[in-house]
């Protein structure tokens, strides 16, 4: 158990910069997810904190302790990785055993520790198989317990789930939340899934370009994001961004068309952010705007409308028992209270 | 099984007495393929059974080529016995090739995962220079061996050949082995090492089993090198340090060549390498190739 403190963490590679001068606190027990694009930093700053990647610049602290010069071995960190990382030659007894044999683990005190953690990840009745007899999903669960099996300070988890097909990652996700729940053991989580880092996250660091964009609550990252990226890459349809500007009182897109109220000065160029969730559809005419839709897509839970806006598309989200047609006509209405503007230059969010 | 064959569906509508069908034609090609393996193996083998016959044959019958004879045993007696003792060649053999095993793979293994998992200065050129000694024509490069190792005193020792089997077979063994090494993930290493394993710890539990196939069918290799080394053993030693390569020399004698002895010698010099070849049979490719691919 300990809270994990990066201090201006730096890394580059030549002229690439990895990881830009990012100071980020770590709570004890909490469940922090690294969230980005590839090559964003987020799996450079964990294997900085794991010791696999030396920093170039800055500092790491586990507990009171930092750990720069500190070899993995000694940083009483365990890891599950991407490919999970499984020693093929052994049986999946020792796999997870093998962190406890290292240490010196006395040899009676590992078989019930090791039939511990493998049946907290239910798999007791695979102890005597190799790796390569195993699903993928298995596999992930052996690295799991191999990292669980010891008490570390702190969980890395780099993409755990990233390998598994669809279905199987939503109930790992599941597992993988409950068990940590259980443990309580301070954890960080880099995925590029936006949905693991909701459903996961204590707190949730986006990175791009080797910056933290914003550290936040799921709940903050969804509905209060800080800047263009984060609305953008938050979220699933991605929010809508519409050009335009604001004048007296009311944007404007960019192709003319009054869209809605908004309570900010003028400005010449502007983004306005809204989630096709907080759009409602109407018959034509009784929303704010008609529009014609240009696709409509029925996914069993809900509808999605691609709808053309001048020159640009929005989505919005429609009743599941909706039922429209391409060239349709129907009216959108905004939630007031849910829309977002963002300055094009800066990529900032404008507070209203 | 007694469904009926699907007629083949070329044929229809076609006259069938004029070209092939396709069932034909893949019989045909299959045909062929059979007779050209069966010719490539009969050119290969051909020398190798003649020796083999010629081993079990006498002085007089070896001139006929005669498939059926009485078998005799003697001329594996004859080449142990003087003037010829091919026991101490045998001996030496064993012991160059065997010593050069192993010294060259823990030292190849080292450096080739050093090549395969560190970035090292000129790391490049390093490689490139080590594969471009195999290169060099032996021929070349006898003469100063042949000086160096009468000032220091190592001709005709094993010692020496020792020495000189070592040059030949590391950079094959380094090639070799940093192949399979750059086959492991470095996600395997890199997990031993967060579980607690210092980097010799992850190279003797993690990477040696792993690369456990890839060293032995290196060794195997180096040792065949080493047992097959004609050249440098010719130049280098005349008496004490005799190979088995260059103890046949020892049957073309006053009375001319002793092809039944020269057959029986080549068999004793050819029964191990046809055991470690079936060895590693199944490493062969995988070991030259899983560089390549990556």
């Amino acid at each position: 158990m300990a809270e994990v403190k990066l201090k201006n963490l730096t890394k580059r590679w030549g002229d690439f910069v990895g990881v830009d001068n990012q100071s980020l606190n770590i709570k004890d027990q909490e469940f922090l997810v690294l969230l980005g694009p590839s090559g964003c930093g987020k799996t450079t700053t964990m294997r900085m904190i794991a010791g696999l990647e030396d920093p170039t610049g800055g500092e790491i602290w586990i507990g009171d302790r930092k750990v720069n010069d500190d070899l993995p071995k000694d940083r009483d960190v365990a890891m599950v990785f991407q490919n999970y990382g499984l020693y093929p030659h052994m049986t999946i007894f020792d796999n997870i055993a093998y962190p406890l044999k290292v240490r010196g683990t006395p040899k009676d005190e590992t078989r019930p520790r090791v039939e511990k953690a493998a049946e907290q990840v239910e798999l007791t009745q695979f102890l005597d198989r190799k790796p390569k007899a195993l699903s993928g999903g298995q596999r992930q669960r052996v690295a799991l317990a191999r990292a669980i099996v010891r008490t570390p300070k702190v969980f890395l988890m780099d993409e755990p789930l990233s390998n598994l097909d669809a279905k199987l990652r939503v109930t790992m996700r599941a597992e993988l939340k409950h068990l940590s729940r259980a443990l309580q053991i301070t954890t960080v989580y880099v995925t590029h899934d936006q949905i693991e880092a909701m459903t996961l996250a204590d707190r949730v660091a986006v990175m791009k370009h080797g910056i933290i964009q914003q550290l936040g609550t799921p709940d903050e990252i969804y509905n209060d994001p800080a800047n263009l990226f984060v609305a953008g890459f938050i979220g699933s349809p991605a929010m809508n961004l519409i050009n335009g500007s604001v004048r007296d009182g009311m944007f404007v897109t960019t192709g003319g068309t009054r869209l809605t109220k908004l309570p900010t000065a003028d400005r010449a160029r502007a983004i306005l952010g809204v989630r096709a969730d907080d759009m409602s559809v109407h018959e034509a005419g009784q929303g704010d705007i008609d529009v014609t839709i240009y696709a409509f897509e029925n996914t069993g839970e809900s509808t999605l409308l691609t709808v053309q806006w001048g020159k640009q598309r929005v989505i919005a989200r429609g009743d599941r028992h909706l039922r429209k047609e391409q060239d349709d006509v129907v009216g959108i209405s905004l939630d007031p209270d849910h829309l977002y503007l963002f300055d094009p230059d800066t990529e900032q969010r404008i507070r209203m | 099984m007694s469904i009926a064959p699907m007629p083949e569906p070329e044929t229809f509508g076609r006259n069938p007495k004029r070209g092939l069908s396709g069932r034909q034609k893949k019989r045909i090609a299959e045909f062929v393929q059979v007779a050209l393996i069966l010719i490539a193996i009969f050119v290969m083998l051909v020398p190798i059974i003649w020796i083999f016959l010629a081993a079990f044959k006498t002085h007089v019958d070896v001139y006929q080529l005669k498939l059926f004879f009485t078998p005799t045993f003697e001329n594996f007696g004859t080449v142990f016995d003087d003037p010829y003792r091919l026991g101490e060649k045998l001996f030496n053999s064993t012991i160059v090739a065997l010593v050069t095993v192993v010294f060259a793979i823990p030292i190849a293994t080292l450096a080739a995962y050093s090549f395969s998992r560190f970035t090292l200065r000129g790391e490049t050129l390093m490689l490139v220079i080590i594969l471009a000694t195999q290169f060099v024509p032996a021929v070349v490069i006898i003469l100063p061996f042949f000086v160096m190792f009468r000032d220091i005193g190592l001709l005709d020792t094993r010692l020496g050949l020792i020495l000189v089997n070592l040059a030949i077979v590391m950079p094959f063994a380094i090639w070799m082995i940093k192949g399979f090494i750059d086959g492991i993930p470095m996600d395997t290493e890199e997990a031993a090492m967060v579980d607690g394993s210092s980097r010799l710890q992850v190279i003797r539990n993690i990477v040696l089993p792993m690369a456990a196939p890839g060293l032995l069918t290196s060794a195997i290799f180096c040792f065949i090198i080493a047992w097959n080394e004609f050249l440098f053993a010719l130049i280098l030693t005349n008496k004490n340090a005799v190979t088995l390569p260059i103890g046949l020399a020892l049957f073309k004698g006053e009375e001319g060549d002793l092809w039944n002895l020269l057959s029986a010698a080549g068999i004793i010099i050819m029964a191990p390498m046809f055991v470690l070849a079936l060895m590693i049979r199944k490493y062969f490719v995988q070991g030259m190739t899983m560089g390549a691919v990556r």
